[in-house]
């Protein structure tokens, strides 16, 4: 699964690259820097970038998470740091809900 | 008594046609042997003079006479339509209905008393000032309707200036304040009103060219349709000398378009609201949003970049809500401008602005850029949540292509790079399959 999430987010990034002209070192693959220290996005990019892995993750994989709420922003480590940090963050929102879903009887 | 104006035009102009209903014609003798007849009929109906009455119409001949005669009989009517029909129990609640009179589409009349007694304090004082009333309802696109309250005597008085007589589509509905406005200008001067049961692009496009309408007064969505739909290229519209636009903000785009198209008909923004009437207005130009408003009777004023509004014939307050009134008696219209000399430029409700960061957008701009992709038939645009910029722009978008979301959403980042700043630039996206306007021909943005 992380690695389908991870052709998610690198493929969101490229098409982010393309369509703002930016200029993401996309050769870092996980280790692109994203918002915070040396971070490639202002806080507009990184909205829109979210929003658009969002919405790519609903098509794809036919979940509907919420990436960017006040829990992602209260994180004590930025989940939005890396390319990889955000690809861990969706991981384990998604093992979230999966609990919550498989474990009704508890 | 209130009408004699319009009654002595209904004399002098017998013979020409004041109304066409269904297809067929009404002089001006007809519609005062109508009149003549309902007030005969209220009397032998024993309703007291200044009662409270729902009326619940489109526009018809009965309904117009019918109108005049509670008018005449000091009443005061609460206006209702099609458009708010299943508000229609809360409405009269609201209005404190006496009686509710409906005409159905074969303008058959159904009367019914209600066992109430209207006592709320802007009621009793028109019934005890022995002054006729209208209640007119909020469209509550933005909120809760509010049902504002008005003395007829005041607003009745700009229609005594003498103006050009016109041929006038009854486009905007009957309990409107634009559809009302369009009825007591043309009966006032001699006009013709030419009524529409079917309001789609195609059937009043059609009513256009039969009977040479002259003056359309309609909104920007359906200037909208009317070129989405491609109905004025199957019809005469050279009829057509003025399209008037209210109601909500016109984007940009759709008035250029119009204007390219149509370079003959004068275009002409309008300003009114359930609360104050209509202004006058007069458009810099054909393809400008720059207005001039004003008119005898309105003095306007902008205040933190809002729009308030002193008039003679304001609304005397509302039933169901505080008053929007400064201290010094302005009415606070809540819609943001932009000031160029006389000049002025809506860019939209103030609740309706999105804050991006800090940055403002109105819904407006942004629909007028996006409405002019490819196959965007129809976009409405919001804000939403977002904790990192507080508010994000999100894009509701009707397509009639069948591109999926991830497709669609490349095209329009590609198409608005070089036309507005990023944070303009929706965030989100959603494509929905039906159209976002009401029964007003308003756009929903909310909901």
């Amino acid at each position: 699964m992380r690695e389908k999430v991870s052709a998610i987010v690198l493929n969101a990034i490229n098409d982010f690259n393309e369509t703002y002209g930016k200029q993401i070192p996309l050769e870092l693959a996980e280790d692109i820097p994203l918002f915070g220290k040396q971070g490639v996005l202002d806080s507009l990019g990184l909205v829109s970038l979210v929003v658009s892995i969002e919405q790519t993750l609903e098509d794809e994989l036919g979940v509907s998470l919420i990436l960017a709420d006040e829990k992602a922003v209260s994180q004590r480590t930025s989940p939005f740091r890396t390319a990889g940090t955000v690809i861990d963050y969706i991981c384990k929102l998604m093992q979230e809900e999966t609990q919550v879903c498989e474990s009704p009887s508890h | 008594m209130f009408i004699d104006f319009m009654m002595d035009h209904f004399v002098r102009h017998s013979e020409q046609e004041a109304l066409i209903w269904q297809g067929k014609s009404y002089s001006y003798r007809k519609m005062n042997e109508l009149v003549e007849s309902w007030q005969t009929t209220l009397s032998q109906l024993q309703l007291p003079p200044g009662s409270v009455v729902a009326l619940e119409a489109d526009f018809s001949p009965s309904s117009v006479a019918l109108l005049l005669a509670l008018i005449e009989r000091n009443c005061v009517i609460a206006m209702l339509s099609s458009a708010v029909m299943d508000k229609k129990e809360e409405f009269c609640d609201i209005a404190e209905a006496e009686y509710i009179i409906s005409l159905d589409s074969e303008d058959k009349v159904i009367f019914v008393s209600q066992a109430r007694k209207a006592d709320h304090r802007l009621l009793t004082y028109l019934k005890a000032k022995g002054h006729p009333g209208i209640i007119l309802f909020s469209s509550g696109s933005t909120g809760k309707s509010k049902a504002a309250v008005h003395d007829l005597v005041p607003l009745l008085e700009k229609f005594k200036v003498a103006r050009h007589a016109k041929r006038m589509m009854a486009f905007l509905l009957f309990d409107h304040i634009g559809g009302l406005n369009t009825l007591l200008y043309a009966l006032s001067n001699g006009g013709t009103l030419i009524t529409v049961q079917d309001r789609s692009p195609d059937a009043v496009c059609a009513a256009i060219e039969k009977f040479r309408v002259q003056t359309l007064p309609t909104s920007p969505t359906f200037i909208n349709l009317i070129m989405l739909s491609e109905a004025y290229k199957r019809y005469d519209l050279s009829s057509l000398e003025l399209v008037t636009y209210g109601t909500e903000v016109m984007p940009e785009a759709t008035l250029q378009k119009f204007y390219s198209l149509f370079p003959d008909i004068r275009l002409l923004q309008t300003y009114g609201l359930s609360e104050v009437g209509i202004l006058r207005s007069k458009s810099k130009s054909s393809d400008s949003l720059w207005v001039k408003i004003g008119g005898e009777g309105f003095q306007t004023r902008v205040r933190n970049g809002l729009l308030e509004i002193k008039a003679e014939s304001a609304m005397l307050g509302y039933l169901n809500a505080a008053s929007p009134y400064t201290e010094d008696g302005w009415f606070m219209t809540h819609d943001e401008v932009e000031v160029d000399g006389e000049y002025l430029r809506i860019l939209g409700r103030a609740s309706e602005m999105i804050n991006v960061g800090g940055e403002k957008v109105y819904p407006a701009e942004v629909e007028s850029v996006l409405q002019q992709m490819e196959g965007v038939q129809e976009v409405a645009v919001s804000s939403e949540p977002n904790p990192i910029t507080g508010q994000m722009v999100k894009a509701s978008v009707k397509l009639s292509t069948d591109e999926s979301l991830s497709d669609f959403r490349k095209r329009m980042l590609q198409f608005c790079r070089d036309k507005m700043p990023a944070y303009k630039i929706p965030q989100k996206l959603v494509l929905v399959d039906d159209w976002m306007h009401n029964g007003r021909f308003k756009k929903m943005r909310r909901g």
